[in-house]
């Protein structure tokens, strides 16, 4: 399973979840994510069509499909706990 | 007897003109306002007084719903060269009383209408309102300008010792009901604490909309990758100022329209009604979008021009170059993002207009709402600046603080137009 974070340098929300991520990706070394920024990665955003909420969580299974979406700040415990659910997928 | 006749007759023609004197007719002119309750106040007052002085005659003006009487009382400022901030609004011969304050007030008006009996005073309302009835040579001064003016606002309190102060003076014998004792602030007066009260609560809230956070967010983004920490303090500093500077000057505009026009009640109506407007957009949004603890996404390349822009200021070879690009950057941008909160600013400048301050004290409200207004930019900008790390407030209570915010500016639109007095404290 991989994550795709998408946030913005003026997002102050992005701003508040990124900490939050880094404790969860130092906790859990065998997750991979992947940071796009809003701004100036047009290419992704148009592609998983991020166009309402920020900062937003795509999370894909191992053959790149979306399995599910997060958007806005999300406590650290409820997000881990999703994570954990979709470990294997 | 015939010489007695004579006597009787030159007696009578001595007398005359003292009892034609002391009959003459103090004329006193009351602007007020319907629901005003300093208006309520001073107009049982001078009711009282015209038992004890017969030959004072109260002409009385209604101005919130009255418009040709609004448009007088400004005619009759201009004619004399005088400011009317609020009402009441009294004139009696030469000298004039804005506020109303008991105790203090009172005994100035009484000894204005003593002093009128005693020395006669020329009328000078009269004088430009009945042009005609009111010439007399012996009274009326070449042109009609108060000789001497009362106004009972602080500010013009330290220069004159005639001047009074009318939130000291008022309500003396309601104080004790409205003081409460709280743990800690001890005893507190209700009224004196109402308006600080509802400044730091609407500004506050009005600083939960992010409508202008993003363009600090962006700055500070810029600011941390500089070498130069001391430029990159001033500029986030100028930044911050001039966001405020501009935020100020909006909400002075507010409020110097609010009190131009304010003594007509349309104008109340339609800020209570966009009060009404805010209030229920506020409480559909915390119930039909509960997904909104996060940051909207606006479409078009807005952002992307700002964010260039500032880069460009930035990243100017000359200091001043800088300071000054960024201080007109967060002019237009903040001038641009206003509209975003156009609503909060405009019911409380008109709660500010119906509190009949001074000016000085206008001006200190609007200042603390601002401080407060921006409090949360100045948390994201000092613990940025400190840790050196991008900071972020977080958004989940935003949900909570338009539902907050909405009931607040519900209750407000209904004041504003139903019972405007409530929101008059002091």
């Amino acid at each position: 399973m991989k994550i795709l974070k998408f946030g913005a340098v003026w997002c102050s929300g992005c701003l508040v979840m990124k900490p939050r991520f880094q404790e969860i990706e130092k906790e859990n070394s065998w997750l991979k994510t992947e940071y796009y920024d809003f701004d100036n990665d047009k290419e992704m955003v148009n592609k998983y069509n991020v166009d309402k909420i920020l900062p937003i969580f795509i999370f894909l299974d191992n053959n790149d499909n979306e399995i599910l979406r997060l958007n806005g700040e999300i406590e650290k415990d409820k997000l881990l706990e999703i994570i954990n659910q979709n470990k294997d997928k | 007897m015939k010489n007695l006749f004579k006597a009787i007759f030159i007696a009578l023609l001595l007398i005359i003109p003292f009892i034609t004197r002391g009959a003459e007719p103090i004329n006193a002119y009351l602007f007020y306002g319907q629901d005003c309750p300093h208006c309520a106040k001073e107009e049982e007052f001078l009711e009282s007084l015209k038992v004890k002085y017969p030959e004072l005659e109260i002409k009385k003006f209604e101005i919130y719903y009255n418009k040709d009487n609004a448009i007088l009382m400004q005619n009759i400022a201009q004619s004399l060269n005088i400011s009317i901030n609020g009402v009441p609004f009294l004139f009696i011969g030469d000298q004039y009383f804005v506020g109303y304050s008991e105790n203090i007030t009172s005994i100035e008006i009484e000894n204005k209408i003593n002093s009128c009996l005693n020395n006669g005073c020329p009328d000078v309302v009269g004088m430009i309102l009945y042009p005609q009835e009111t010439e007399d040579p012996k009274n009326s001064p070449e042109s009609p300008v108060p000789t001497e003016t009362i106004i009972n606002f602080p500010e013009e309190n330290g220069d004159n010792p005639n001047q009074t102060d009318i939130n000291n003076g008022e309500n003396i014998s309601n104080q004790e009901t409205e003081k409460i004792n709280l743990p800690f602030f001890g005893e507190i007066n209700i009224k004196n604490f109402s308006l600080p009260a509802l400044t730091i609560i609407i500004g506050f809230l009005d600083g939960f909309n992010p409508c202008a956070m993003w363009t600090l967010l962006f700055l500070i983004s810029l600011l941390l990758g500089m070498e130069n920490k001391k430029k990159m303090w001033i500029l986030g500093v100028a930044f911050i100022v001039a966001s405020a500077g501009v935020y100020f000057l909006f909400m002075s505009a507010w409020l110097n329209l609010i009190l131009f026009l304010g003594f007509v009640v349309w104008l109340r109506i339609i800020i209570g009604t966009v009060a009404l407007g805010s209030g229920a957009y506020g409480i559909k949004e915390f119930f039909f979008n509960k997904n909104i603890a996060g940051c909207k996404v606006t479409q078009g390349d807005k952002k992307q021009k700002v964010f260039e822009r500032l880069k460009k200021v930035i990243n100017q070879n000359s200091f001043w170059l800088s300071l000054g690009g960024i201080i007109i950057l967060a002019f237009i941008v903040n001038l641009i993002e206003i509209i975003c909160s156009a609503g909060l600013p405009a019911v409380y400048a008109q709660i500010l207009a119906l509190n009949n301050l001074s000016t000085w004290q206008y001006y200190l409200y609007i200042l603390l709402y601002i401080l407060f207004f921006m409090l949360d930019d100045l948390f994201v900008f000092f613990v940025t600046m400190i840790t050196l790390q991008m900071t972020g407030i977080t958004t989940k209570y935003s949900r909570y603080s338009r539902l907050v915010g909405g009931i607040l500016m519900l209750i407000i639109g209904l004041l504003l137009i139903f019972k405007p007095s409530w929101l008059m404290f002091g």
